[in-house]
């Protein structure tokens, strides 16, 4: 079942494309990240899915063509700021996303538990830390218990504990089959917590499709020997290797599969070649994300 | 729309500034009663201060007195109803949560109008109990020959709390929708007519401002001195009461249709 379904959504800021014809489609229990840097479009594009922007042109539908306001009362959304009534304590604004949901949710321990805010919940929110305000507006985006969550940065300016938590609530939050999308510029985040994702570049769409075929499977060996030429022939002449270049340090080859590891090291050792290190990792997104955005510079 | 009013209520209700605006019109609404009571020495030909108690003159004396404070409370009111969401952002996010942008008019518009509306109850309650304490005989007559104030008090709370509505959608800032409100009211608009409209076409549109209209909703209850002015210079200072109705109407509807349009059309 689609979800999300965009088509063409278009928006500028005078001068600026600050969303350049995308397309995008979300199914349900994917956990889609928008990636890109800042200035992306990743937060101009959920302003207007969330309808506090508007856009320029194209169009946008959430499950199939509800209504726009009764699709939000099905979603839970944190965009950029925690966002609410620095009068009220944590339960009366709960109490108001609630009744904007129709939902007859009076309590609310089970959610400011979850978001580690129990004790908290009859303070002010003016006196929260950004952390927990970012931790009440999860808790907000939670109300109702939402088909779908819509976050923006969820860890922005979080300490690594914060982050680790909200990471890990988001993890759960998909493990019970919810659709999710998170917009970031982290990389690693959207790495850690997706299952999908979409880049983008100056508003345009780079790439799109499973985290796993936008990370190339490809591992990169790092390899260091005390003949250091010999062991640069050698790997030039494997066919199961490729991108052969010398580092500072290393030796730095690419290949497909962490068997070939074992036997370029079998064959370096055969020549004579003894390695003193020899190392495999993973292809980051950051990589690719590079990769990708050089090429669409170097197009445009 | 009691879902709406609800939720405005949800809002609103521990905020210390809206708590301070309501208690100061509940006090100070019988409060001026009191201390207009009090006054010595007023001209002779106004006859006795008592006068001004009794029904009927009581509704048009309360709605003048209320005129001010409903200026400045139902007025700053409308301010805030709205910068306070603009500036703690919860306008967007109750977009986000799922309120449709009509939704979120109409919300701030029943709120005003049952505000509004209870401020005009309570005036009904205070002019009401203050002219059956100082009438002496009360002949229904007399009482009903007033409560065409209680329209138009009304109609004046409402159109001072979409003004000031209008303004806060406009600014968005607090301190300058305020700063605004105040000086359109105190310079701006007594600067357009006095001093350029009267000068270059002294004609009784000049009366058609909209703050002057929503003020002559409630004309002070002493219309001699105001009917000599008119004899002796062949020209009104206050709108007739039908006018101002029909000119603050129309005033409203512009107010409510920039309002609707400027939440419609604008990124939040």
């Amino acid at each position: 079942m689609t979800i999300l379904k965009i088509q063409q959504l278009q928006k500028r800021y005078g001068p600026i494309k600050a969303l350049d014809r995308l397309d995008l489609q979300v199914e349900a229990g994917q956990v889609f990240g928008l990636l890109g840097p800042n200035g992306s479009g990743k937060t101009t594009t959920m302003g207007i899915i969330l309808d506090v922007l508007r856009s320029d042109g194209g169009h946008y539908e959430w499950f199939g063509g509800l209504p726009p306001h009764r699709a939000r009362r099905r979603i839970g959304a944190l965009l950029e700021t925690p966002n609410f009534y620095p009068y009220l304590n944590a339960d009366d604004n709960l109490a108001i996303i609630a009744h904007i949901k129709d939902h007859s949710q009076t309590d609310f321990g089970e959610l400011l538990r979850i978001v580690n805010l129990e004790d908290r919940r009859q303070s002010l929110f003016r006196t929260y830390s950004l952390g927990m305000k970012q931790r009440l507006a999860i808790a907000a985006a939670l109300v109702g218990n939402p088909d779908v969550l819509v976050l923006d940065e969820p860890t922005n300016g979080l300490d690594p504990q914060g982050i680790v938590e909200v990471r890990q609530t988001i993890l759960d939050i998909a493990r019970s089959g919810k659709t999710i999308l998170l917009a970031s510029h982290m990389l690693d985040e959207v790495e850690k917590t997706c299952s999908h994702v979409a880049i983008l570049q100056n508003g345009r769409l780079l790439a799109q499709g499973p985290v796993g075929a936008i990370i190339h499977q490809e591992l990169t060996v790092e390899l260091a020997c005390t003949n250091r030429a010999g062991l640069m022939a050698l790997l030039r002449d494997l066919d199961f290797v490729s991108q052969v270049k010398a580092e500072e340090e290393y030796l730095l080859c690419q290949t497909a599969r962490l068997e070939n590891v074992a036997e370029i090291n079998r064959r370096a050792f055969a020549a004579g070649l003894v390695l003193h290190h020899l190392r495999a990792r993973n292809n980051s997104l950051e990589s690719e994300f590079l990769a990708l955005t050089k090429a669409n510079n170097a197009a445009s | 729309m009691i879902k709406l009013l609800r939720l405005e209520y949800l809002k609103f209700r521990r905020n210390r500034v809206f708590r301070i605006m309501a208690l100061l019109y509940l006090l100070l609404l019988p409060g001026l009663l009191v201390v207009g009571f009090n006054i010595k020495g007023i001209p002779e030909e106004l006859g006795s201060i008592e006068q001004f108690f009794i029904f009927p003159t009581i509704w048009s004396l309360l709605a003048y007195l209320g005129n001010w404070l409903s200026f400045f409370f139902l007025g700053i009111v409308g301010v805030l109803s709205i910068t306070l969401e603009f500036e703690h952002r919860t306008l967007r996010q109750n977009i986000i949560t799922g309120l449709s942008r009509p939704q979120f008019f109409g919300a701030k518009w029943i709120w005003l109008f049952t505000l509004s509306a209870l401020a005009t109850l309570y005036y009904v309650l205070v002019a009401g109990v203050t002219g059956l304490l100082f009438t002496e005989t009360i002949y229904l007559s007399k009482v009903a020959e007033g409560l065409s104030n209680i329209g138009r008090y009304g109609l004046m709370t409402l159109a001072y709390a979409s003004f000031g509505w209008l303004v806060g959608t406009l600014l968005r800032r607090t301190g300058l929708a305020l700063f605004s409100y105040l000086i359109y009211a105190f310079f701006v608009e007594l600067l357009i007519r006095w001093a350029l409209h009267f000068q270059y076409f002294p004609h009784p549109s000049m009366h058609y401002y909209p703050l002057n209209a929503f003020e002559d909703l409630a004309q002070p209850p002493i219309p001699q001195i105001a009917k000599e002015f008119m004899r002796e210079n062949d020209f009104s200072l206050y709108l007739s009461t039908n006018e101002a109705v029909v000119i603050a109407l129309a005033y409203l509807f512009l107010f409510w249709a920039l309002i609707y349009w400027r939440m419609r059309r604008s990124d939040l």
